[in-house]
């Protein structure tokens, strides 16, 4: 293969790869039927070389992101090359391979130009529902991945011929709402049929082989272009800890640690220290792990580094087998991507802040914030309103948090009151700022929001899945915590009580749950 | 005697003007520098510069950047805000998500339009129905009327929950502050839609741009004469009476670029194109667009300063990449924008003070525009220091100055050829069976650049290019396009409700217009399968009931997304646009017979190989049926067009330039 490229073909062909990646996304937006795609926002896509290797992504979700980085390189130690033909479509949810967690479901598509594999379309998209023990596959007290959902190994679904109607009927058969799970996969489908068309398109244009010694060129530039942000922060070893509220089913607190080691242009993430798989659903993979670290060495070191497979290389992150990142197989982990995914980035922020403070913001309301209603919805079906809140950003050197939005490792939309009561059961009987949240400090944490639910539906499921409840946002060099995340339900009868971060409770008729989100951290002394 | 149809296109740097006589079809135009502080001198002094009077204009429409450069440069005027108990602050709040995923010195989120203190809150709510879940009490109307007067402020937007399904309270509200505020906003009128925020931020921003609008309008309308016809082209590229402007500017957000679009519709009609690009490159920006069988696409979901607008308007997929451009050499490779050296200092070769390689200086070092001629009339280009600016660069990647700035526009290609895609896509059409139709300053320069790097194989420059937005405001359609939450499902469907809504839309808009007897109308469906939030716009011919339009719907959508659904589907909404047609205004170009012969012969460099002889044509020396192979340059005061190897251009229809790959 050819090794060299002009660098303004490399620019016109990143151009387009990158244009493809968000194409993708705008499909699935576009042609999804659940709320939680198509408002919410929770997808992301890619493109890799034919090893596997992140090519090109969209403006998505950057945990996802950094997890694919992993995805089609795992799939591919189970599926051959030689298994994959024109036109298949594969699924596969598998934590293990390259995964997070059950409800995001990865459709890949392997791409083929001048009869041979060139790379493969990644389409993630989170399922409202993925079956388990509870609508909207938040089990609060699992103890098992198994009570977590169905388990998708890698499933071709789809081929040249059409879909796979037996296959796709089991899982329709084992998901809620399997109308709307339908559009969901018929969505990412469609998603990489896009990229199919539009990367052969590109191979026309350019040839083939200029097409794969960009994608090799890419990964070569983004790497040095890491590099040489490593060597911008100072050299040295540098720790940082973080706690989650609680585990899920007994209420304790676990720790995530972190020893990071600067030496020239490496960098290296060791979570050894970090506590043992705890028994509920916040553990967690090493993808995520590293997807945590990807993020958090762009934000500080690399910002407008191309995104791929390259700018990892000089990453290093170790997990330490059995611990919570690294957990046996059986261990429930549902909330552990993104609610101990960003516990990591809060652990590496910290161990930061007190050398580089200025490249940093405080702590923000590091959490999916997540309420999840399950009932029929106003048109009689199975409805699942997945409600990720947001809370305020911590304040920076220069200037104050921004309120009620979304921070590092998460970036979904909520859903307008007036879309949320046209379609569920549902009032929304406010939806304002949370005065006076925000972290004091030379600069103010933002301000978190508050929005009330009112139940109309006889019985409705709900779940909560949130940190930040007992542990407030962090000041930064000297800034003050933001107000912690509070969740009162105010039950018909007159009595009211507050929700814990992870719970699975019904809900009934004239019921209200009223949320408020946290502040952001201050940054420096008032 | 009034005998001129006028159109004028006040942008930031010139103010263009085309007229055409309503008798011989003669067509003058002229460009004059703006005066920023005083749009209506710059429209006496474009009159001025075509050698007519006021009194001589039997109609006059333009299209202004004003409301366009408030709102992205924020300076709008203070609103008061009254939004339903509860909810004043979704306009803080907004979708929560972030603007940059990595960059943590980004504020999330643009501040917000109104701050705290003009926030008020109404006792009152509607439900998705229309019914009324908590009545608008005379106190309740009386408390929110006090707080708005005392604030001071001379704009009031008034967004309550649902008010698209029904718009009682803020009708009664409206009522109650119509007289003692001097502008109103109300959010049914601006954007009858559901998703609360987008609907506030676009009735907040109408509101912001009343005062300026209304004050811009009515001194206008004081200085022309009487009897003159006044007109404002809007967003969706057709002109709306003074009237209808004042009262929703924010119709006026992309004023100037729809007419652009708006004349390439024409052309495209005028030539019988069933599919064009119509691409604007200028010095900061491109916008490009889609134009099938005359009509531009339309669309409700542009954004401006990465505010909402809700607005029916072009599609125009805008990006930050034009003549004045920066090309930069960071981490991530060569970029291009969106930082410009904009008109003052200008690029490098201006010789104002520029210092940074600009996309302009990349085409004077490569020979196409030429030395010896003024840009603009006034310009006097300096090559060397075009050089002088490209050399470092050039010298850190190894390459020479010409193979430079021959990747630099094949970069600027690439960049813009990602908005060809974006516009093409969206609406499921390959993009490379599209015309190109390319103008503004810089576009009939890039126009076979982009063409090749996107696969396309036909280009046109239009007659007027530089001055293009003019002629479409002179060329527009009289129209007016609203859009309208609509539900209806496949399940018992309502044949007669879904015929019965259609009509009234099409009446409340025949209001809008002042020649009721030529109305075309064209209705477009959005339909979606249940649960789906997008929709597909379905186009309705005549009289269709449930049957057909599934049937429609599931065409288009296997072509968008290459499935379909046995699942049920539903009418999100209607668009509906009512528009008065127009002969082609262009008189024909009578051939001489002469055959062009160039002025100069210069030295142009089309690969990194080396510099090749290259003939210079005036313009107006190319007529039907001559031809010019490339390599060759044609070439007029406002513009150039480059013509590499391997293409030709000859003149076709009403003075426009067709450009075409030579076939071997």
């Amino acid at each position: 293969m050819k090794t060299h490229i002009d660098p303004f073909q490399l620019e016109v062909l990143r151009h387009a790869l990158t244009g493809i990646a968000e194409e993708m996304s705008f499909v699935v937006m576009r042609a999804a039927r659940s709320p939680l795609l198509r408002e919410a926002g929770d997808l992301s896509s890619a493109l890799t070389d034919a090893r596997g290797e992140l090519v090109a992504q969209g403006r998505d979700i950057p945990v996802h992101l950094g997890v694919m980085s992993f995805t089609v390189g795992a799939f591919l130690k189970i599926i051959p090359p030689e298994k994959l033909k024109p036109g298949d479509v594969w699924f596969t949810n598998l934590p293990e391979l390259g995964g997070n967690h059950l409800p995001d479901v990865k459709a890949i598509r392997p791409i083929f130009s001048d009869g041979r594999l060139i790379g493969f379309a990644v389409s993630l998209a989170h399922w409202a529902d993925i079956g388990g023990g509870w609508p909207g596959s938040y089990v609060a007290n699992a103890t098992e991945s198994f009570q977590e959902g169905l388990r998708l190994p890698p499933l071709r679904l789809f081929t040249a011929e059409g879909p796979d109607s037996e296959k796709i009927s089991v899982i329709m058969q084992n998901v809620r709402g399997p109308a709307e799970r339908e559009g969901d996969m018929l969505a990412q489908m469609a998603a990489t049929r896009t990229a199919d068309q539009r990367l052969l398109a590109l191979c026309q244009l350019h040839g083939t082989e200029t097409v794969e010694t960009a994608m090799a060129a890419l990964h070569d530039r983004s790497e040095a272009a890491m590099r040489r942000a490593i060597q911008t922060l100072p050299a040295g070893v540098f720790e940082g800890e973080d706690f989650l509220d609680d585990d899920g089913p007994d209420g304790a607190p676990a720790a995530v640690r972190v020893r990071i080691t600067i030496a020239d242009d490496l960098a290296e993430f060791d979570f050894s220290a970090t506590d043992d798989a705890v028994a509920g659903p916040l553990n967690t993979t090493p993808y995520v792990t590293a997807a945590a670290v990807y993020y958090a060495m762009k934000a500080i070191a690399g910002p407008e580094i191309q995104p791929n497979g390259g700018c990892y290389r000089p990453l290093r992150v170790i997990t330490r087998p059995g611990s919570l990142l690294h957990p046996p197989l059986e261990k429930p982990l549902v909330g552990g991507n993104h609610e101990t995914s960003q516990r990591l980035v809060d652990a590496i922020f910290r161990a930061f802040a007190p050398i580089i403070p200025e490249r940093l913001a405080a702590g923000g309301s590091t959490t999916a914030g997540l309420l999840i209603f399950g009932g029929a919805g106003r048109d009689g079906s199975w409805k699942t309103l997945y409600e990720p809140h947001g809370g305020g950003e911590g304040a920076r050197h220069d200037r104050a948090g921004a309120a009620a939005t979304r921070v590092h490792l998460t970036n979904t939309n909520n859903t307008p009151a007036e879309i949320i009561e046209a379609e569920f059961p549902i009032r929304i009987l406010r939806h304002a700022l949370r005065r006076g949240s925000g972290g004091g400090g030379a600069h103010r944490g933002g301000e978190g929001s508050e929005r009330e639910y009112l139940v109309l539906a006889e019985e409705m499921s709900l779940t909560t899945m949130f940190e930040r409840r007992i542990i407030p946002p962090w000041g930064l060099a000297g800034g003050e915590a933001g107000a912690p995340f509070h969740c009162e339900l105010r039950r018909v009868a007159g009595t009211s009580e507050e929700l814990r971060g992870k719970a699975n409770l019904l809900v009934h008729q004239g019921d209200v749950v009223a949320f408020k989100t946290s502040g952001g951290g201050g940054y420096g002394k008032a | 005697m009034a005998e001129w149809h006028v159109g004028i296109d006040i942008g930031g740097t010139f103010t263009d003007i085309v007229a055409i006589h309503t008798g011989d079809r003669a067509l003058r135009s002229a460009k004059v520098p703006s005066r920023a502080k005083d749009p209506v001198a710059s429209i006496l002094a474009a009159i001025a510069a075509i050698s007519l009077q006021p009194r001589d204009i039997a109609e006059l429409v333009h299209g202004t950047t004003r409301v366009t450069n408030a709102i992205v440069e924020g300076k709008l005027e203070p609103v008061v805000l009254i939004g339903t108990e509860g909810f004043e602050d979704i306009i803080e709040i907004g979708r929560q998500s972030r603007r940059d995923l990595y960059r943590l010195e980004v504020r999330p989120k643009p501040e917000p339009l109104v701050p705290r203190e003009r926030r008020i809150p109404l006792a009152e709510r509607m439900l998705h129905d229309g019914t009324v879940q908590k009545p608008l009490s005379a106190a309740a109307i009386e408390a929110a009327t006090a707080r708005a007067l005392a604030s001071g402020a001379s704009s009031v937007a008034i967004v309550l929950l649902h008010a698209y399904a029904n718009p009682s309270h803020e009708l009664a509200l409206g009522q109650a502050l119509r007289g003692k505020v001097p502008f109103l906003s109300l959010s049914h009128a601006v954007n009858p839609e559901a998703r609360e925020y987008e609907r506030m931020i676009a009735t907040v921003l109408n509101a912001a741009v009343m005062p300026l609008a209304a004050a811009y309008l009515t001194e206008l309308r004081a200085t022309l004469p009487s009897g003159l016809k006044l007109g404002v082209m809007h967003s969706a590229g057709g002109m709306a009476t003074p009237e209808a402007a004042a009262e929703r500017p924010l119709l006026m957000a992309l004023s100037g670029p729809a007419a652009g679009v708006a004349a390439a519709a024409a052309i495209a009609r005028e030539l019988n194109e069933k599919s064009v690009l119509s691409f604007d490159m200028g010095g900061t920006t491109t916008d490009v667009a889609l134009i099938l069988e005359g009509q531009a696409e339309i669309t409700a979901d542009a954004k401006l300063a990465d505010q909402p607008l809700r607005q029916p308007m072009v599609a125009i997929e805008s990006i930050g990449a034009g003549g004045g451009s920066i090309v930069r050499h960071g981490v991530s490779g060569l970029s291009i924008g969106p930082q410009s050296a904009g008109a003052e200092p200008g690029p490098a070769s201006y010789g104002r003070g520029g210092e940074l390689p600009t996309v302009c200086d990349a085409n004077v070092i490569l020979g196409y525009l030429n030395p010896k001629r003024r840009l603009g009339t006034e310009i006097e280009l300096q090559p060397e220091r075009a050089r002088a600016v490209f050399a470092p660069l050039a010298a850190a990647l190894n390459l020479s100055v010409e193979a430079l700035a021959l990747g630099v526009l094949r970069v600027a290609d690439a960049t813009m050829a990602r908005a060809l895609n974006k516009i093409t896509v969206e609406r499921g059409v390959d993009g490379r069976g599209a015309t190109l139709l390319a103008f503004g300053g810089m576009g009939p320069m890039h126009a076979i650049g982009l063409a090749r790097s996107y696969g396309i194989s036909r280009v046109i420059v239009p007659a007027a290019s530089s001055a293009f937005s003019a002629l479409g405001c002179v060329t527009a359609e009289h129209s007016a396009t609203r859009q309208r939450t609509l539900r209806m499902a496949s399940d018992g469907f309502d044949d007669a409700g879904f015929a019965t809504a259609r009509t009234a839309l099409v009446d409340e808009l025949r209001s809008l217009l002042d020649d009721n007897d030529n109305v075309e109308t064209e209705e477009t469906a959005m339909i979606r399968y249940r649960g789906q939030s997008y929709a597909v716009d379905v186009a309705l011919a005549g009289p269709v009931d449930g049957t057909s339009l599934g049937r429609i719907f599931a065409e288009r959508h296997q072509a968008l997304f290459g499935f379909v659904s046995g699942q049920a589907w539903e009418v999100m909404g209607l668009r509906t646009r009512l528009r008065v047609p127009r002969p082609p205004s262009l008189a024909p170009v009578i051939s001489s017979g002469a055959v062009p012969k160039p002025f100069q012969l210069d030295e142009c460099w089309f690969d990194a190989a080396g510099a090749i002889p290259t003939a210079r044509y005036e313009r107006a020396a190319l007529v039907a049926p001559h031809i010019i192979s490339g390599p060759a340059i044609i070439e007029d005061d406002w513009s150039t067009t480059v013509i590499p190897p391997g293409w030709e251009a000859r003149a076709t229809g009403n003075g426009h330039i067709l450009l075409q790959e030579q076939t071997a």
